[in-house]
């Protein structure tokens, strides 16, 4: 019993961050339908900068999220003017491709910078742990968690109370309508996906605690999100948390009762299931398509 | 789909195959005969690729995991099993297909990006099962096939050859396909899905069929290659890198060319290998994979062949004029009355009958127990307020939807259980309200798409065989179009695709035919015109239910007309029996419209 209830508990927590990951994909898809498959490369390129900047000042990870998600976010609004932008018309399939080139070329770059070996920022409380009862929980989980939680929290207050939340909302249900009330959806788009990017800065910040990472580490992650917004229904972000928090306990119980070698599966198993079964996922909708226009 | 190579470059690839094929005769250098035989791997890989990516539009990211799987199939089989590594080579290529299908089967009701999801799962999935699965895979260690037994002297030529011979194979495979109905019906679910399943094209089997034929011979290309290279591990044969350099290669080449996913190949191989000597391999090979395939997507979405074809055909064709502003013929206003609607024979039995039909979206009841009938050889009109489920009710009956209850009746059959492409077999017919032409195929091969009939046999069939181009043409003389049959569909103007989606249509030879809001968008004259080629179609035993907003057109052509609202058939009649109609006026007006005083009286 106490195992399987850390195994819940550190399950959801990790599922926090991988909500807020997911968040920010389920959001580029929603309002611009692009694929971005170069989430998993940002996030691991947070990472490394977490680590840098952990070992040549002593950073606390989870205070380099200040510095990470103003960085991300401007990183993201550079590429998506300078590369996403120009194909918006193209069809869908050139975003994935495109995405998937820069994935490539980041991980190259980490390798030229990092190495390919593998990295973890440790800080001090890393061997910590808090003692509930017979639980333990990982000092370093828990406030992981937690500060994913913050961070998720503020990107909903700020796509539910703000103008630009309303825009993007907006944008994502219809674009054309949106233009004509007076939303620069080509705007909206570039910052919609600097956000995206923002919150994988401030995810890999995080994550950079929970996992040993090395370059390559971002097609692992790429699948585990892709899985996550495919199950929990795509563009929806209430579906990304849902389908975050299951991926987080489904993966924490495979480890205690299958082996953890087969944890990496998960989401690809969710992939397989939940496109024979529900492809729409939990929380997607399906779409008129008669009068879809191209 | 001009896609062929032209007359003068067949020489050029005569060359290049030529030169190629003697390379390993005339060089004994083993660097260049290495990479040639990489080269063919991928080559072979790029042009299954593009027989789902290419023909049918479906992206893969895991194309490799088909090469891995071959060259798998063969080490577990020639270390459990014995035998010469050759026997084992069809094996896995027949493996391969069968587990491509069984993705098919997955992928049935999944469109774009979640395919392309689909695929990257596909592709770790294996690499996880290949590690971790010791027992047959012995895992991160590996399996090493035997060695060569024949003399030295022979060198690498029967990897070289046989992959050559794979190679000829698959693209002589992918000539047939592209110039049969079974390259036309992808191309058409590649250009518009459910489109294509609503003009008679049995999509789910074409998407089995092709993602099959995508793999057979990655499959067995990857067992060549595995025994080639001599050592099969997790890492290095479920790498994405090699799903890379496999859609780079098509992409550099041009999709949906026969050649270009060859030429790609030896192009991105080549790269690869001079990345490996002069920078290192590893990161510079990401960060070349990496830029080249974004710039690619930027710079040269057609790829190498299509940009040339591109370039000459410009300068062929400069200076001569395009049929763009041209005339419609067969346009010119007859000055004539037009004879009234045809009253509904009482003794006709109804052709198409709707039984309470529903349907919502969440808590909207956009059809909530429509019932109506169709009579045979009448020209119905369904008529109602925006939103009161006019075009969802098409979509029932269509099978672009399926009820949540009620029952469709069609000629005698019950056919709401029916796929889409079954319904247009029986003979139904319908054009959308916003036209769906496949914007790459020509007018012609629009027309030509549908199909009466379905069975595997079919698929072999000519792509467009000279009957059916016979009839199409006479079917767009009847629509005043053909002149534009080798036009693209995408330069039409919105009008002029209104005629040739009910040419399309036409071709299925249907009984009943479905239009939706036919008039919608276009100008006065040709909505005359489309109303006395209703008429006359009419006339020759067609029958039609009409969608329109536009109420003269409606009142002068239809009978009966059918009025719904808010998801209910609350009328039906004759026009004027409908004008009067209270009911009707509440609907259209509202319930609590009162005409109010006038101001000031």
């Amino acid at each position: 019993m106490t195992e399987f209830l850390q195994a819940l508990i550190l399950g959801l927590l990790i599922g926090g961050v991988y909500a807020l990951l997911a968040s920010g994909l389920t959001l580029i898809f929603g309002v611009m339908n692009v694929i971005n498959i170069a989430h998993g490369a940002f996030l691991i390129l947070a990472a490394f900068v977490t680590w840098s900047l952990w070992r040549e000042t002593g950073l606390d990870p989870l205070a380099a999220i200040v510095v990470l998600t103003p960085a991300m976010f401007a990183l993201g609004w550079v590429l998506y003017n300078g590369t996403i932008r120009p194909i918006r018309r193209a069809p869908p399939a050139a975003s994935v491709l495109l995405t998937f080139g820069l994935a490539l070329f980041i991980e190259g770059i980490m390798g030229v910078i990092w190495g390919n070996t593998s990295h973890s920022v440790r800080p001090d409380y890393f061997t910590e742990s808090f003692e509930i009862g017979s639980l333990f929980l990982p000092k370093a989980q828990v406030y992981g968690g937690l500060v994913a939680t913050v961070v998720l929290a503020s990107l909903y207050i700020v796509l539910t109370r703000s103008w630009l939340g309303r825009a993007i909302r907006a944008s994502a249900v219809n674009p054309q309508g949106a233009e004509l009330v007076g939303v620069n959806v080509a705007s909206v788009a570039a910052l919609t996906f600097a956000i995206g990017v923002a919150s994988a800065g401030a995810g890999g910040a995080i994550a950079s605690v929970l996992y040993p990472f090395l370059p390559g580490s971002h097609y692992q992650w790429i699948a585990r999100l892709l899985g996550i917004i495919v199950l929990g229904g795509m563009g929806s972000l209430p579906g990304a948390v849902i389908g975050a928090l299951c991926l987080g306990v489904a993966e924490l119980m495979t480890v205690t009762y299958i082996g953890p070698e087969w944890a990496t599966g998960v989401p690809y198993v969710f992939v397989f299931i939940v496109l024979l079964l529900r492809p729409q996922g939990i929380l997607g909708m399906r779409l008129r398509q008669d009068v879809a226009t191209t | 789909m001009t896609e062929t190579l032209r007359r003068p470059s067949t020489a050029l690839v005569a060359a290049a195959v030529l030169f190629v094929g003697l390379f390993p005769v005339f060089s004994d250098d083993l660097y260049y005969q290495n990479m040639f035989i990489l080269s063919m791997v991928f080559a072979v890989g790029a042009v299954g690729l593009n027989i789902i990516t290419g023909y049918a539009g479906y992206v893969s990211l895991g194309q490799g995991a088909f090469i891995g799987l071959g060259a798998y199939t063969l080490g577990i089989c020639v270390t459990d099993i014995g035998g010469s590594p050759w026997v084992w080579v069809p094996v896995a290529g027949l493996l391969s297909a069968a587990m491509a299908a069984l993705l098919g089967v997955v992928a049935m009701r999944t469109r774009g990006h979640a395919f392309v999801i689909l695929t990257i799962a596909f592709l770790f999935l294996l690499q996880l099962l290949a590690t971790n699965w010791d027992s047959l895979t012995n895992g991160t260690g590996g399996i090493t096939p035997p060695l060569p037994t024949w003399s030295v002297e022979y060198q690498n030529w029967p990897f070289y050859y046989s992959l050559m011979g794979v190679l000829a194979v698959s693209l002589l495979m992918s000539w047939w396909i592209r110039r049969t109905k079974f390259g036309m019906g992808l191309i058409a679910i590649r250009e518009d899905e459910d489109k294509a399943a609503t003009v008679g094209v049995s999509t789910p089997t074409y998407k089995i069929f092709a993602f099959a034929a995508s793999a057979v011979f990655v499959g067995m290309a990857g067992a060549i290659y595995g025994f080639y290279i001599a050592f099969i591990d997790p890492l290095g044969m479920f790498n994405i890198l090699l799903s890379v350099q496999i859609i780079l290669s098509l992409l550099l080449g041009g999709r949906a060319t026969l050649w270009g996913p060859v030429l790609g190949a030896f192009i991105v191989e080549w790269l690869n290998e001079t990345s490996n000597n002069e920078f290192g391999g590893g990161n510079a090979r990401l960060l070349i994979f990496g830029g080249l395939l974004t710039l690619v997507v930027l710079l040269l979405p057609q790829g190498v062949i299509p940009t040339a074809q591109s370039w000459i055909e410009r300068l062929r064709t400069r200076g001569k004029a395009g049929l763009a502003g041209e005339r419609l013929s067969g346009i010119e206003l007859r000055e004539r009355e037009a004879p009234p609607p045809a009253p509904p024979d009482a003794s006709s039995t109804p052709l198409l009958q709707v039984k309470g039909l529903e349907k919502s979206f969440g808590g909207v009841h956009a059809v909530d127990g429509a019932s109506f009938a169709v009579p045979e050889g009448s020209i119905t009109a369904l008529i109602g307020p925006n939103g009161s489920g006019k075009t969802t009710v098409f979509n029932l009956i269509g099978g672009t939807m399926t009820p949540q209850a009620g029952e469709v009746w069609f000629d005698g059959e019950r056919i709401d259980g029916r796929k889409p492409w079954q319904r247009a077999h029986l003979g139904l017919g319908r054009t959308f309200q916003i036209t769906r032409l496949f914007p790459q195929m020509t007018v012609l091969e629009n027309v030509v798409a549908p199909l009466r009939e379905f069975h595997v046999g079919l698929l072999n069939a000519d792509a467009v065989s000279g009957r059916e181009a016979q009839r199409a043409e006479e079917l767009l003389e009847f629509v005043g179009m053909r002149k534009y049959r080798d036009v693209r569909a995408a330069a039409l103007s919105y009008g002029q695709q209104k005629l040739v989606e009910l040419a399309q249509i036409l071709m299925l030879d249907p009984k009943l035919i479905l239009l939706d809001e036919p008039a919608g968008g276009i100008n006065p004259t040709l909505i005359e015109r489309l109303g006395e080629m209703i008429r006359e179609l009419g006339a020759r035993g067609k029958t039609f239910l009409i969608v329109e907003h536009n109420m003269p057109f409606v009142l002068g052509l239809c009978n009966p007309v059918l009025v719904l609202a808010r998801g209910k058939t609350i009328a039906s009649g004759s026009p004027d029996e409908i004008q009067r109609d209270q009911r009707v006026l509440d609907a259209y007006l509202g319930e609590d419209f009162r005409l109010e005083q006038p101001v000031g009286a």
